[in-house]
């Protein structure tokens, strides 16, 4: 798979004129723009029929793709499975809420804060985590993850058990422009805008060098050294990078809904994260994005029917580990290149 | 009959019918309450509470010729989760009040976005002093006893029963484990207690007997916790293997010893004193109805969470009918200053910080291997439980 991956991507450039570079996006990239269209249509759907409630809810699924990409980041491209990544997306949250709160209501403050401490600690749990390999590698992100959720729970500085709530809505300016947070729409889709950016930005620096030899770690991490490159160094900066995308995301969270809790860093919040890359589809960076949607829409929709929503979620888990072994977005993919006719295997 | 008249005939009926459906439109509660995970059994007492009152109200004709409809969501005891429940009954099932939050974290979240969406909430579970004091907000009221109001009914009796008392602490290394400890430690050292030391173990600790040679050689008359669950069945057992129960009152926080740990603790509960809003052995005759009633419908004794639930409904409709209707405004006003029954005995909604004021009782678990009771062993009025109002947001 991999190998025709590289195939690929070395007899394109030959091949393909500047004219016809629409039509050498990968199908990938075509399920993304036709993923951003839909949510397109929706936002227009529902600012007609004025339903603020479901561009808030539609908010909420995409601020959880950013954490979801992050996770496929590690899972997908470098084939590390993080059991401790809300540990970064409650991090993010909690230095956006204090900035927001107590020090400037700026946008660009919060989101400059919340990059520069997703660095810091992705920085010191990547050189702990990257000690060691495989099923222990999970479990050391998920103990940092736990040890990072009951301090925050027991900090009273920090609202301990309860949280702390109070988060301003905010305007954030472009230059002339300025929008509203309070605003569903607006808000909505300055986060579709961010998700669509953090989308191109990865998927661009997944199929450059950087993105190729995570595949290397991937399918072997024990030959990379003969090609002439240092793995460890990949790995820390894929985690360091799967951190910053996860705090990002955590800050726009206060944004959205005044409040932080210590319940945003705790297991459930990284475990759904896992759930949702699984069934949207693993290293398709879209799939997240999609997955996200789909079981925030599912859990808001069956949660109102019954209170066994969780067995409802964990059965589509299941069904799509054992039927979709590459999630929606995979299966998806692979129905699309079977049409063509052509033999391309997703990147 | 010209076309004209018929549309205008059509349009004057459909009139009248929309104006005779609002009047008699039903009165929409929404309740967001842990219905799944570790929270659930507070979940559906709450739930119980809720039914059987809407029940009895909707029988005897509803509020004001309307029916109340009842709309449950799950919230997983997740702020998170609680506040996109809370947003969705408020914006598409347009409910008119909205409670049933059970850990203080979502009650205050979903505080928050209740005054953003002009609504009022209540809690009938959530008991952190913070929701009435420095976090309080106008569109937030509390139905039942907050943590302080339950230390000061503990407080008060023991000063009467066992006055001048040397009291011992032992609580769960936690922040709620430590404040509730300190919100005890000052209530009773105001009415005379004479602290002799105070010790915190871990949260899930498997072995408390070697904090026992700190609490033998302190010599206490009385010991405070406010362990929970697993700890406390741990912490009361290991202290009757030690003998260590003999001439010690064991006193604790109002979740110390709940119906739900009372049958694995066994006998090493009895003589356990907390200072609580309810018991279900309350001898009043409001109270033996509400029993009678509450075991006929649900084949169990309800506790303080479906108490205090049920009698919220009684509060929300003697709201609604001084108020005139569900508006936010009015309502508010309505609500505060306002004394209701409920099987607790009356309550009064404090206008100052929207905490009720209510009898406060000493509760003794009387166990002896079968069956356990909550006998009521003192009263403590609401007057002197309820402290000062800290509120100072509104």
């Amino acid at each position: 798979m991999h190998e025709a991956t590289t195939l690929r991507t070395l007899s394109d450039p030959g091949r393909a004129g500047p004219a016809s570079r629409l039509s050498r996006l990968a199908p990938v990239h075509w399920l993304a723009l036709a993923f951003l269209a839909v949510a397109l249509g929706f936002a227009a759907v529902a600012w007609a029929t004025g339903n603020g409630f479901y561009l808030r809810l539609a908010t909420e699924a995409l601020i959880f793709a950013g954490l979801a990409m992050s996770v496929d980041l590690l899972l997908g491209y470098t084939g590390l499975l993080s059991l401790g990544q809300a540990l970064y997306f409650g991090l993010g949250a909690y230095v956006s809420a204090l900035v927001l709160r107590d020090v400037s209501p700026s946008f660009w403050l919060a989101m400059g804060a919340a990059l520069l401490s997703g660095v810091l600690a992705g920085l010191i749990g990547g050189v702990i985590a990257n000690r060691v390999k495989g099923v222990y590698f999970a479990l050391i992100t998920f103990g940092l993850a736990q040890v990072a959720a009951k301090s925050v729970y027991n900090t009273h500085a920090l609202g301990a058990s309860d949280g702390l709530i109070g988060i301003p809505q905010i305007q954030v300016g472009f230059g002339p422009f300025s929008l509203d947070t309070a605003d569903p729409l607006s808000f909505f889709l300055l986060v579709l805008a961010l998700t669509v950016a953090a989308y191109a930005g990865l998927a661009y620096l997944m199929d450059a060098p950087f993105g190729r030899t995570l595949a290397a770690i991937r399918a072997n991490e024990r030959r990379v050294p003969f090609l002439g490159f240092n793995a460890w160094r990949y790995k820390l900066a894929v985690y360091v990078l799967a951190a910053c995308v996860a705090a990002l995301a955590g800050a726009l969270y206060p944004m959205l809904r005044g409040f932080v809790s210590p319940e945003l860093m705790f297991f459930e919040t990284s475990g759904n994260a896992v759930i949702t890359v699984i069934v949207g589809g693993v290293g398709t960076l879209v799939g997240p994005v999609v997955g996200s949607l789909l079981l925030t829409a599912l859990r808001s929709v069956v949660g109102s029917w019954t209170e066994h929503h969780l067995i409802v979620v964990g059965v589509i888990f299941m069904l799509s580990v054992i039927f979709l072994r590459k999630g929606l977005v995979g299966a998806l993919l692979a129905r699309l290149s079977r049409r063509n006719g052509q033999g391309r295997s997703t990147p | 009959m010209t076309k004209t008249t018929l549309l205008g005939t059509a349009a004057l009926v459909l009139l009248g019918l929309a104006g005779g459906a609002s009047a008699a439109d039903p009165i929409r509660i929404g309740v967001v309450t842990p219905l799944s995970g570790t929270y659930a059994p507070i979940g559906q007492q709450v739930r119980w509470g809720l039914e059987l009152a809407t029940k009895e109200v909707n029988a005897a004709g509803g509020i004001m010729g309307r029916q109340i409809e009842l709309l449950f969501e799950d919230e997983e005891a997740n702020p998170a989760v609680a506040t996109q429940k809370a947003e969705k009954l408020f914006q598409v099932n347009k409910v008119d009040f909205l409670t049933g939050t059970v850990n203080s974290g979502s009650t205050l979240a979903v505080g928050q976005l209740a005054e953003r969406n002009g609504r009022l909430i209540a809690t009938t579970v959530s008991f952190s002093d913070a929701i009435t004091t420095d976090k309080c907000s106008p569109n937030v009221f509390r139905v039942n006893a907050r943590a302080g109001q339950q230390s000061a009914a503990l407080a008060e009796w023991l000063a009467k029963d066992k006055p001048k008392a040397k009291v011992y602490y032992l609580g769960p290394d936690y922040e709620m484990g430590r404040s509730t400890v300190a919100a005890f430690k000052a209530a009773a050292e105001k009415t005379g207690a004479q602290s002799t030391g105070e010790v915190f173990a871990p949260l899930g600790s498997k072995d408390y007997s070697q904090y026992f040679g700190q609490l033998r050689a302190a010599r206490p008359s009385v010991l405070y916790t406010s362990t929970a669950g697993n700890d406390t069945v741990r912490l009361l057992t290991q202290m009757s293997e030690y003998g260590l129960l003999r001439n010690l009152t064991i006193v604790g926080a109002s979740g110390t010893v709940t119906a739900q740990n009372i049958g694995a603790i066994g006998k090493a509960a009895d003589g356990f004193v907390t200072g609580v809003g309810y018991s279900a052995e309350l001898d009043t005759p409001e109270n033996k109805a509400f029993v009678a009633a509450f075991r006929k419908a649900y084949d169990t004794a309800p506790d303080l969470y479906g108490a205090d639930s049920y009698g919220l409904i009684g509060f929300f409709k003697a709201a609604v009918e001084k108020a005139g209707g569900t508006d936010t405004d009015p309502l508010r006003k309505a609500m505060e200053g306002l004394s209701w029954n409920t099987p607790q005995g009356t309550k009064t909604m404090r206008a100052g910080d929207h905490q009720a004021v209510q009898d406060m009782y000493a509760v003794r678990i009387a166990a002896d291997g079968g069956s356990n009771r909550f006998d009521v062993v003192g009263t403590v009025p609401g007057d002197a439980a309820i402290g000062p109002d800290q509120c100072t947001r509104f």
